[in-house]
């Protein structure tokens, strides 16, 4: 490792990387407006890039940097489809919190 | 054989009948009674074949006698083809010749009934399939055509299918029939495990390569013929059948279906020769029924029934004949019953069409002078059931009573010899309270039979019935003298044995027979012909119909066992089946099956509450799991 790369400690990027993952399911699963939620999921994915281009940096690894467009580009393609449905939820019931939309109740 | 592997005439023979019936199937609507002139002439075409092959079906050169057509072979052993040889030409004669005649009766018997097409198309179907069963030259065959004479049996007796008791003597008749032909299945299979083939030559060739198993061979043979002919204790169907139209009693359940299982004796006659046991096994059951018909005879009072038991009887006698060894004597039987007891079925068809459809011989009487035909071509179609000297019948039972004596079965003698007293018995009878006396009905004499107003002229009924009854009285001098035209017939065909002479000579045997008949004769006249028992008829016959034995009047408990012994059990068996078995073991399995997936879901149904945060939590503790197992993992390593 060439310590002169990374100017924190990689402690300093998994320590922050997880905080931002554990706000983001706490998000998820405590509140029941879904854009809040679909910010939620972003935070999570985001604290997962952070400990790609980190861990990509640290080990000199450059697989790292091309996962972090995949997972980017992943999370673009769920923000769509997730705000789609929320739109499609909205339309029809003019309610959409996540706790009242629960048709597939077994 | 004669004329091996083609002659094309036999085609003419088997087929043209069954085109008759796929005319009559499929343009009966149209044709209406126009159907009755391709009927009798799709069985008069295959009469006039038979005549011609005559020549070619007696030849004989070296062992083999007949005329053989090949049709295809299946599979190896599995050969197909057509043989008319002394036998079969016999049989083929009777189904076309007598088979014509009662078509052309039909044509008058069935005139006023709107499905006449459909009548001559089963009598067609029949005919056909009856050709079918004798002209084979191998058990497979011989099995289809014996199968499809039950199926036509099935169709006639059902005929009138409106009427609840044909329909169920129908069935009746099917499902004892199906037991025969199962048990001739059987048979077949035995043979062809042994042997390896299915033709009768090759079979017959090769008697010894059954050993242990002949005598089942014969046996399962014997349970087919005996469903077939109606023999003891196989026998229940016969009576009901004659719910069928009278013309098909006639034809089917008198002349030629019935006895098939007496050709299928007499043609595997090299399997009897080669097992006492079972010669010994089908004689006695001939002589059984033999009597047991006769006395039952004795009981009934619908002129049909009374003619089935006498069928009954008179096919036991041609077991008997078969069974014990005499094979030309049965098959001689055969050749006169054909003739006498047509006559027989379609005289009584014009007194009960006289008469509006009645049946019950106690409100007759008088008939001589309302069917006269009738009353000539019974009378000698009577004497020639009874033996009287002269006739038809005389001739072949002599042979057959005598036959039984000359083979070694003395008890069968006597068996047969009884039963001859009986039969003149009740056949006279039955003549006597039919035709003598006044009439004790109440049909007009100038009635117009209400079920149609057209009639068919009534010489179309009469001249067939007349022309039987002359066979009933010329058919048995084909048996007379000492080297006789019969016995010419079949030099080639059954086997020719010196039998060593008998205690009772055949003129003896003739002498006992006609005194025992004329004395059941004369009883018969005693009770029932009497310038006093005519005067009180009526009065005479209710008291004997009162005094009547149950145990005949029960027709000796047959159907009462047969009742017990498997039809109560079997439905017995279905209550259970479906009362139990299957809606609380069948259907409580599958029931129990859906009990239990539904409180399995019952319980599994909480992880799905259609909430999706709870759903992102137990994502979130899955994902803990992994990450405690790999942390864990860690630490070990």
């Amino acid at each position: 490792m060439r310590p002169d790369l990374l100017p924190v400690a990689l402690a300093n990027y998994v320590g922050l990387a997880s905080v931002i993952f554990f706000i983001g399911v706490a998000g998820v699963v405590v509140r029941r407006n879904p854009l809040i939620m679909l910010m939620s999921i972003e935070l999570m994915w985001n604290a997962a890039n952070l400990l790609f281009l980190a861990f990509a940096r640290a080990w000199l690894n450059n697989a790292g940097h091309i996962f972090a467009f995949l997972v980017i580009t992943v999370a673009a393609a769920e923000a769509a489809i997730g705000l789609a449905i929320v739109v499609v939820v909205f339309r029809s019931r003019a309610n959409v919190d996540v706790d009242e939309v629960a048709l597939m109740k077994g | 054989m004669g004329i091996d592997g083609a002659y094309p005439l036999l085609f003419v023979i088997w087929l043209v009948p069954l085109a008759g019936a796929i005319v009559n199937w499929a343009f009966g609507p149209q044709l209406k009674r126009s159907a009755t002139i391709i009927g009798s002439a799709a069985i008069g075409i295959p009469f006039v074949a038979t005549l011609m092959a005559w020549n070619a079906a007696t030849q004989s050169s070296g062992a083999a006698v007949g005329a053989h057509q090949n049709l295809f072979s299946w599979m190896p052993g599995f050969d197909f083809g057509l043989l008319l040889d002394p036998l079969s030409l016999i049989w083929a004669l009777i189904i076309t010749g007598v088979g014509f005649l009662i078509h052309a009766y039909s044509v008058g018997y069935m005139w006023s009934d709107s499905a006449i097409a459909r009548f001559f198309a089963y009598m067609n179907f029949f005919v056909f399939a009856m050709l079918t069963l004798v002209l084979s030259d191998n058990f497979v065959g011989l099995l289809v055509g014996w199968g499809l004479v039950g199926l036509a049996s099935y169709f006639l007796i059902g005929f009138w299918f409106f009427k609840p008791v044909a329909v169920a003597a129908a069935r009746k008749a099917f499902v004892i029939n199906v037991v025969g032909d199962v048990a001739i299945m059987f048979a077949i299979f035995m043979m062809f495990a042994k042997i390896g083939s299915i033709t009768f030559a090759n079979v017959f060739a090769h008697v010894g390569a059954l050993d242990g198993w002949l005598f089942w061979t014969c046996l399962f043979l014997f349970i087919g013929a005996a469903a077939k002919s109606a023999q003891i204790p196989l026998h229940t169907w016969l009576p009901d059948a004659m719910e069928g139209p009278t013309p098909v009693s006639a034809l089917i359940h008198a002349a030629t279906m019935v006895t098939a299982g007496v050709y299928l004796v007499a043609r595997c006659w090299p399997l009897w020769n080669a097992s006492h046991s079972a010669q010994l096994l089908v004689g006695t059951i001939g002589g059984l029924t033999a009597l047991a018909g006769a006395l039952l005879g004795i009981a009934q009072w619908d002129i049909k029934r009374i003619l089935a038991y006498s069928t009954m009887s008179q096919i036991g006698y041609m077991i008997m004949g078969v069974g014990v060894g005499a094979y030309q004597a049965g098959v001689a039987h055969f050749f006169t019953h054909a003739f006498f007891k047509a006559c027989l079925f379609l005289g009584a068809g014009i007194v009960i069409h006289e008469l509006a459809d009645e049946q019950d011989i106690r409100r007759m009487g008088g008939m001589r002078s309302r069917a006269p035909v009738a009353f000539f071509a019974m009378f000698a179609a009577v004497l020639a059931i009874s033996g009287f000297p002269g006739f038809a019948g005389f001739f072949s039972k002599d042979q057959v009573v005598f036959g039984a004596l000359e083979h070694g079965h003395p008890w069968l003698y006597a068996v047969g010899i009884v039963t001859a007293g009986i039969t003149a018995y009740y056949m006279f009878r039955l003549f006597f309270v039919t035709f003598f006396g006044t009439y004790r009905g109440d049909v007009d004499p100038e009635h117009e039979p209400a079920r149609g107003e057209s009639h068919a002229p009534a010489w179309i009924m009469a001249l067939p019935v007349a022309i039987l009854g002359i066979f009933s009285v010329i058919a048995g001098y084909a048996m007379i003298g000492s080297n006789p035209p019969w016995s010419r017939l079949f030099a080639h065909t059954f086997p020719s044995e010196n039998l060593p002479p008998v205690a009772i000579g055949e003129g003896w045997t003739t002498a006992i027979l006609f005194v025992v008949m004329a004395a059941g004769i004369a009883i018969a006249y005693a009770r029932y012909a009497t310038p006093v028992a005519l005067a009180n008829a009526p009065a005479r016959l209710r008291l004997e119909s009162e005094r009547m034995p149950a145990v005949l009047v029960r027709l000796f408990y047959f159907d009462d066992v047969i009742d017990w012994l498997f039809v109560k059990p079997s439905l017995a068996l279905g209550r259970f089946f479906g009362s139990w078995f299957d809606p609380d073991f069948i259907d409580g399995a599958v029931r129990g099956l859906v009990t239990l997936s539904t409180e399995l879901a019952a319980v599994v149904r909480y992880f799905q509450n259609g909430l999706l945060r709870s759903y992102a939590l137990i994502v979130v503790f899955g994902a803990a799991c992994f990450a405690i197992y790999y942390a864990l993992q860690g630490t070990v390593r």
